[in-house]
């Protein structure tokens, strides 16, 4: 393992070091990433074309819909060469969910830091309750993680199909397919799907019919099942999107035999369904690749992305920040960090002290600081690290060149990485660390499931590290996510059986009266690490007297949507774009509907509510707040 | 913005909301549409006219006059979460709503962020028809998240919540519309507003202490004296996150109630549709009645009553315990959450820090407990009696397999239940003289030999 961009070094034990001899390491005009174009280079590219012809637009797409929360999109479109040259994500709003946490009994944190995002409900509540219990040393017992893992599996269940066909599934409808791509119905129409057998669609057209709005029975079908997967939730949440039932230590659900077999009736019927979306989403890159090649370039990206893993080994997890790497790694969906196609490590600590964040056109003052040089292990810690960020608000007036939106500008080792649920696929296939399981294996360069029987048979399916990263493949990626999360969900559930076999009932290591006793005094710094239905999640907290003195939420929108960093490089959605050809017919330039654009966008499945926010008077800022933050900073 | 948070509302010679518009002066201008072209528009129709022939057939008047209504939907400072609890309604779903898919019920014109099928321009254009007062029917606002303080960010020219441009900057030039703008110039003419979650009906977690951005709710946001065209004050469904079925549920009842067949919808005095919040969650629990027996849960995850554990249920408005939280499964106290009192104005500072029993609680818990050791024995002495067939008392045995440690009542007890069953037997009409002529004489070989016990 080593850092491309920051001077750190690495012992045989793993221990890092800053290399020696270099005055400030971590200042952004010394330590620079390998930028592709600068900035002024775009700048300079952009005023050559105006001037050579008129078909140069500038258009700004606010709200873009059908993704969660308040976004827009800015581009540059050259209508004559098909180009998008320029793009910048806007996220647009904001409210203040650490700010409302400082200063407060860390008690709290979990039912106010849910409310951070109601798209995913349980996540953040998740991610709260690792951050406390690694801060106060609690382990929960191993039905409480179990119990966990069952929820947040089904989750995801909720949460992929939702985004499949309510959110990003009409943009590859009849209603836009034949408007937007009108040369392109013909072939749906003769074009013969290869699934047919499994999702009952003759043809494309066909196919694409069934996902209309509203009135598609993709579309519908889909929306049942976001429900089916919810009514698992709270079966141990009592309440969606914002569980009831998280607590420090484990979780207060009253786990009956009823409940397992409730939960497992309702799993039973979701094989089937993942079958039939897998076949639908394998069907539709097949179909746009063969009608036309550059829908391979349509959301293209590098494949960089990073997770911090998911769904945790029940006896392995200790809640200490000492020997994450090693429970870490035993999760079901093993952490990393992939550069280039390549895995560069799977170790928390490694993807911890690599990541900053930065404001520089986002709507905040610098405000970097040096209160922790290391972890406490030893590890070096940027200033800009969210343990020792703060961010100082400072709401303006919209400058493409300068500060235009209220996210901020998370990266790794200085580079530009993405977050997806598709991206734990991409890091469980590529290390082959993950728990034994008779449905799931990690091959190196895929994974392989065993689909349970359900009305239908039995059947093997593979899920391979995609050449190319666009949005074809984050949707495909998305539902065979789908089927791992389900999977995971079922081997949970036959964890929870068997412990219950064994009579082990425990789901919290706490009661109320020993968790009010166990506050520390001293001051602890810890971090949460967990995912989302997009990816990435994680929180970091600072506590002093028992109270919170710090908190800090990074989420997977906040790395998509993230503008330009200091040395110029867009985030991850900004270079999608902009590698995306325009593809749809137009007549002339008032046809121009940008479709292409919002396949881009969308197959990264937006979720924009988990901003913060931050109070400023008559242009001063009169709080000095930290934050980070998802979506928007 | 401090004034503007504490200031009594009657000093106030404004509400918010008009303070804002009065800073923002009026619209002069809309989107030139024309000029955006198919932009944002990929299927080349906005939502309503992608809708099949037969959902946006008019209604017939068999029901009332009402054939569709506008719904407009805004998010404040929200998580989206009421969005995502209320894609999740059944009882009506929305796309019933939308597809007006239920005798009498009026399609619903929903323009919703997460839903729709146009963007940017093309999405604001039917909030900027009903501002200027042409759009073609009657239309209603929904807010989820609470109100910003917009004021507060607007001096220093920037924004909290935005959503779309519109060229309402000075000269004509494009500047972002805040969530709370919108809301403050439909409102006129809005038939009517409806609050969902907490954060919109009270404010909720963006208004909790430390509140960066001056998140007030609706109610406070409009004032005291708003009515909507129908005459309708702000209508509140509060929860975070509500219960889906409770948003769907009462904008069907205000719809059945437009047409003219539903009864006038109930609202408590905090714009809460009455028949769903009238009763404390407490009241049916399915926990509650370990309350009334004196036993709590000391530990999570036990199965009694949670008060101990932190639990506000007895003093909170929502019916989560009965309704569930979708398609009735789920509920707060059901699956073991203790009740943290999210569909209440106080939430969240007025229960925290969470996992801590109300202190209000130690009375009557104490009480329970007292009047519980009485009644606990008397009812697990009436229950063994009812977990026994009258045939088995007659043979003094058991067959069941599992019961082979079960002991036969104790001569005393028998003696008890005896006594009990002739204070039950009292006035049974069964025991009357009259000649029960439809039978035979004898009972058949098999029967009671004596009738009724």
């Amino acid at each position: 393992m080593c850092f491309k961009t920051l001077p750190v070094e690495f012992d045989e034990r793993g221990r890092a070091t800053l290399r020696g001899g270099i005055p400030n390491p971590y200042d952004v005009t010394l330590t620079k990433p390998d930028v592709g174009m600068t900035e002024e280079e775009r700048t300079a590219r952009i005023a050559r074309l105006v001037a050579r012809n008129g078909h140069v637009k500038d258009l700004n797409m606010d709200p873009v819909t059908r993704i969660a929360g308040a976004m827009a999109v800015h581009v540059t479109a050259d209508l004559e060469n098909r180009a998008y040259l320029d793009s910048h994500a806007v996220a647009t709003l904001f409210r203040g969910y650490e700010v409302i946490l400082m200063g407060r009994d860390p008690r709290d944190a979990i039912f106010v830091a849910s409310r951070a995002c109601g798209v995913c409900g349980g996540v953040h509540a998740h991610a709260a309750a690792y951050a406390i219990e690694s801060a106060m040393g609690i382990k929960p017992p191993p039905l409480g993680t179990v119990v966990r893992n069952m929820t947040e599996a089904a989750e995801m269940g909720y949460d992929n199909p939702l985004h499949l066909y309510l959110l990003a599934g009409p943009d590859y409808s009849e209603s836009v397919v034949r408007t937007t791509n009108p040369e392109l119905w013909p072939k749906a129409e003769a074009w013969k799907c290869p699934n047919v057998h499994i999702h009952g669609f003759a043809t494309m057209a066909d196919l694409m019919t069934a996902l209309n709005p509203l009135t598609g029975k993709l579309y519908r079908e889909g929306l049942e099942f976001t429900r089916l997967s919810r009514e698992m939730v709270v079966l141990l949440t009592g309440k969606y999107p914002h569980p009831e039932n998280v607590v420090p230590g484990g979780v207060s659900t009253t786990l009956t035999l009823q409940t397992l077999n409730e939960y497992h009736s309702r799993l039973g019927k979701i094989f089937d369904y993942a079958q039939r979306m897998m076949a639908v989403w394998d069907d539709i890159p097949a179909f746009f690749y063969e009608a036309d090649d550059r829908f391979q370039l349509t959301g293209y990206r590098p494949t960089n992305h990073i997770d911090p893993g998911y769904w945790d080994d029940p006896h392995a997890y200790d809640a200490t920040y000492e020997n994450c790497n090693s429970w870490g790694e035993k999760r079901w969906s093993t952490p990393g960090v992939v550069i280039g196609g390549e895995l560069l490590t799977t170790r928390l600590t490694d993807i911890n002290i690599g990541w900053e964040e930065f404001v520089e056109h986002s709507y905040y003052e610098e405000s970097s600081t040096t209160r922790f040089a290391t972890d406490s292990l030893g590890n070096p810690l940027s200033p800009y690290h969210p343990w020792n960020k703060r961010t100082l608000p400072k709401p303006g007036a919209k400058n493409w060149k300068d500060k235009y939106t209220w996210a901020c500008t998370p990266r790794w080792d200085r580079q530009v990485v993405e977050a997806g649920c598709y991206s734990r696929l991409l890091m469980t296939a590529k290390a082959q660390k993950m728990p034994e399981s008779e449905f799931m294996t990690a091959t190196g360069s895929g994974m392989r499931f065993l689909v349970p029987k359900g009305e239908t048979g039995e059947r093997e399916v593979e899920w391979r590290v995609p050449e190319k990263w666009n949005a074809f493949e984050r949707n495909r990626g998305r539902a065979y996510h789908y089927l791992f999360s389900q999977l995971v969900a079922l081997e949970s559930l036959l964890q929870a059986y068997d412990m219950h076999k064994q009579g082990e009932r425990r789901v919290a290591a706490m009661t109320p009266e020993e968790l009010e006793n166990a506050i520390p005094d001293d001051e602890r710094v810890s971090v949460g690490w967990w995912g989302a239905g997009r990816g990435w999640l994680t929180h970091h907290l600072v506590m002093d007297k028992g109270k919170i003195t710090n908190y800090q939420i990074c989420t997977p929108s906040t790395i998509n949507a993230s503008p330009r960093d200091p040395w110029g490089q867009p985030g991850p959605y900004e270079e999608a774009v902009m590698n995306t050809p325009i593809i749809e017919e137009m007549s002339d330039p008032s046809s121009f509907t940008s479709i292409d654009m919002l396949r881009a966008i969308r197959s990264f499945d937006p979720c924009m509510p988990c901003t913060t926010h931050v109070h400023t008077g008559a242009g001063e800022v009169v709080r000095e707040v930290n934050t980070c933050s998802c979506g928007g900073d | 913005m401090a004034d503007r948070q504490t200031r009594s509302p009657r000093l106030q010679p404004r509400t918010p909301a008009q303070e804002l518009l009065d800073e923002l002066g009026p619209v002069e201008r809309f989107h030139d549409i024309e000029e955006f072209g198919a932009f944002g528009l990929p299927s080349g129709q906005v939502t309503e006219d992608m809708l099949p022939a037969d959902a946006q057939g008019s209604n017939p008047a068999r029901f009332g006059p009402l054939e569709k209504l506008h719904v407009f939907w805004f998010a404040g400072m929200s998580c989206d979460g009421c969005s995502v609890a209320t894609t999740g309604a059944t009882t009506p779903s929305v796309e019933s709503l939308l597809l007006g898919a239920h005798p009498g019920l009026p399609r619903v014109v929903l323009h919703h962020p997460v839903l729709n099928m146009e963007s940017g321009p093309h999405y604001t254009r039917a909030a900027e028809e009903a501002i200027a007062g042409t759009l073609n029917a009657p239309y209603a606002v929904v807010l989820e998240g609470s109100i910003s303080d917009e004021l507060a960010a607007a001096a220093s020219g920037g924004y909290w919540s935005g959503q779309g441009e519109e060229p309402w900057g000075p000269d004509g030039e494009m500047r972002t519309v805040t969530a709370s703008e919108w809301v403050a110039r439909l409102a006129p003419n809005a038939a009517a507003m409806i609050a969902i979650g907490t954060c919109a009906t009270w404010g909720g977690i963006p208004s909790a202490e430390g509140n960066p951005t001056g998140a007030m709710s609706l109610m406070d946001w409009l004032g005291k004296d708003y009515r909507s065209t129908f005459g309708v004050p702000v209508v509140n469904v509060p929860g975070c996150p509500p219960i889906g079925d409770n948003f769907t549920e009462t904008v069907a009842a205000i719809l059945y109630f437009l047409q003219g067949f539903g009864p006038l919808p109930e609202f408590d005095e905090l714009g809460r549709p009455a028949w769903l919040f009238g009763e404390t969650v407490h009241r049916n629990c399915v926990r509650g009645a370990y309350y009334e027996e004196g036993t709590f849960a000391q530990e999570f995850g036990d199965p009694e009553c949670l008060v101990e554990v932190g639990c506000w249920g007895p003093v909170v408005n929502c019916n989560i315990t009965s309704r569930g939280m979708i398609n009735h499964v789920g509920g707060c106290m059901n699956a073991g959450g203790p009740c943290i009192g999210c569909t209440m104005p106080g939430f969240p500072d007025k229960f925290t820090p969470f996992y801590k029993r109300p202190p209000g609680s130690f009375a009557s818990t104490t009480v329970s407990r007292m009047v519980g050791s009485v009644i606990r024995p008397l009812r697990r002495f009436s229950n063994n009696n009812l977990n026994r067939e009258v045939r088995w008392d007659r043979q003094g045995a058991t067959p069941s397999g599992f019961g082979r440690e079960m002991p036969e009542p104790s001569a005393i007890a028998q003696v008890n239940h005896r006594f009990y069953d002739a204070l039950r037997r009292s006035g049974d009409r069964g025991k009357a003289k009259a000649d029960v002529w439809g039978k035979r004489e004898e009972a058949p070989s098999g029967g009671s030999p004596e009738p009724r016990v």
